[in-house]
């Protein structure tokens, strides 16, 4: 039984580590522009995080390598060098995302503006990085992150046009007046929001918080491929919740408050605090992870003991770089920067950075010496190439939309 | 079992690049002590007057830490990390750390484990000034 509750813990932390305020965010501003026409970009972001979590994580368990032990054994000092300056100033970009993000949650709560908020949740976020254990850390804020579901309950009191939905999902069109280039813009940020390249980092390391043995496979395999495609499925019914309640007025959602007005209109106050509560933890454990990433991999990197296992005395780089990165990811949000273009920019951004991360661990989770029976089967290997492609497509697309759109507007 | 696996069983030899430069250098106790940067070998040409011939090259020591990384990545970073690794040593010494190849106890698949715990090697200054100057005046450290 104990067993059982562990698997269903796991499931559920991993549901709610997938939604951020990237996913938040791009749902939220694309179910009220383009209807359901860019669930496609969802389900394509969901099943590649998937693939490549399992990934990462067996690679982590049987083969005893991180995301960043890989890259540097297997791209060489100069471009792991580079991979790693790349990830860790995305990863502050993401940071700085979510640190607005809880702190703009806070100030539809109190109605105190959010930058008074920012250094109070960074200090907040920094102490629950050097004291709490790291599987409170991670169930805690997965579980209350579950209170997004909220969006699932509105969407059946609401008006959906189900019918319609189901349209638009499975026969795409880029809606009257809306731009090509806009449209594939919006496509990229929902794909690099579903596969932030910290999740996969910050999974395969917690694996080793989490003192996964190759006996662990298969809890590792439930928690990435039941809980990923569900919190794909969540980031959807954001998404969905935005259409019959946005789209009708031509709402532009340029604030997190407008994400949850679905909910309040469905459900009244009462559902707008649960989607609150939702976004707040959502946000506030991602920025922890992103956080926890960042020291994960410069650490992984130079070599230095890492984790939340050590005493932080017996880790003081990795906790340096911690406290480095909340500090600045902090000063940078504090420049008054809309935090919903800074979440934008993170996640597109993140979509052109994705194969830097993704294709080391593609490697090693196909080299026998290591993964031994482990090893990756035809499944993976086909899925995982063709993700790979599509990847290194919208990487190379990611810059120029961004110019030509400037950032979707 | 891998082409490369099978070459290296069959001759049980080891390539540098395959088993040993950027692997996770580990202590006895099980802690990452750090990476192998670069490797030292001894000198192979014989001193004018040796009365002997030339001695075969032979692998003396990992080396790791900035010294010994900075002329791995080559290039103008490459020099400026060695600079900046140089100005850090307390007695601007230029040679990089060194883990005596004695050490070593074995090359694993988990990396490079090594016969000595982490707080008897040389390449530690790093790891002491983060934890003296920060990490140990904060509460909680657990120091």
């Amino acid at each position: 039984m104990k067993k059982f509750l562990q698997l269903g813990l796991g499931v559920v932390t991993a549901v709610g580590g997938f939604v951020d305020i990237g996913n938040l965010v791009t749902s939220g501003i694309t179910g009220a522009r383009f209807g359901a026409s860019l669930t496609w970009a969802i389900i394509i972001g969901t099943i590649g995080m998937t693939v490549y979590a399992e990934m990462a994580g067996r690679v982590s368990a049987v083969g005893g390598r991180t995301v960043f032990h890989a890259v540097r054994e297997r791209l060489g000092v100069r471009t792991a060098l580079v991979n790693m300056i790349a990830s860790g100033l995305l990863n502050l970009l993401t940071l700085a995302a979510e640190l607005g993000g809880v702190a703009l949650v806070l100030q539809l709560v109190t109605g105190v503006n959010y930058l008074i908020w920012v250094p109070i949740v960074a200090a907040v976020m920094w102490l629950a990085i050097w004291r709490l254990p790291f599987t409170w850390l991670e169930n805690l804020f997965g579980v209350l992150g579950l209170a997004l579901i909220v969006f699932v309950v509105a969407l059946f009191k609401l008006p959906t046009d189900w019918h319609g939905l189901w349209q638009q999902t499975w026969h795409p069109r880029v809606p009257n007046g809306e731009g090509h280039p806009t449209y594939f813009f919006y496509a990229v940020s929902l794909f690099g929001a579903c596969l932030v390249p910290y999740q996969v980092v910050f999974f395969s390391s917690g694996g080793r918080e989490e003192k996964w043995s190759p006996g662990s496979v298969t809890e590792m395999r439930m928690n990435s491929l039941i809980g990923f495609p569900l919190g794909g499925l969540l980031s959807i019914a954001i998404m969905f919740a935005a259409v019959p309640v946005l789209q009708p007025r031509g709402v532009d959602v340029a604030h997190l408050g407008q994400v949850a007005l679905p909910v309040t209109q469905a459900l009244g106050v009462t559902g707008l605090a649960i989607a609150l509560l939702g976004f707040f933890a959502a946000t506030f454990a991602a920025g922890a992870e992103c956080a926890l990433s960042t020291g994960y991999l410069i650490s992984q990197y130079f070599g230095w003991p890492w984790g939340k296992m050590h005493r932080p005395a017996a880790a003081p780089q990795f906790h340096l770089v911690c406290l480095a990165a909340v500090i600045a990811a902090t000063g940078f949000i504090l420049t008054t920067i809309d935090p919903v273009t800074v979440t934008l920019v993170s996640v597109v951004l993140g979509a052109a950075a994705v194969p830097l991360t993704y294709f080391p661990v593609l490697i090693v989770a196909n080299d026998r010496d290591y993964m031994g029976d482990r090893v990756n089967r035809r499944l993976s290997n086909t899925l995982g190439t063709l993700f790979l492609v599509v990847m290194l497509v919208t990487s190379l697309a990611t810059l120029p939309l961004l110019f030509i759109t400037k950032a979707g507007l | 079992m891998t082409r490369k696996a099978a070459t290296r069983k069959a001759t049980s030899l080891m390539w540098a690049n395959e088993g040993l430069l950027d692997r996770l250098l580990i202590g006895i106790d099980g802690e990452d002590v750090g990476m192998v940067d670069n490797l030292e070998f001894s000198d192979a040409t014989p001193a004018s007057g040796a009365a002997s011939g030339a001695a075969e090259p032979e692998l003396t020591a990992l080396l790791c830490g900035p010294l010994a990384f900075g002329p791995r990545l080559g290039g103008r970073i490459g020099t400026w990390w060695t600079a900046i690794g140089r100005r850090l040593r307390p007695d601007g010494d230029p040679a990089p750390n060194r883990i005596p190849i004695q050490l070593v106890r074995r090359i694993s698949h988990r990396g490079v484990e090594l016969a000595v715990p982490a707080t008897e090697l040389p390449n530690r200054r790093v790891f002491d000034w983060a934890r003296s100057r920060v990490v140990d005046k904060i509460p909680g450290s657990g120091a």
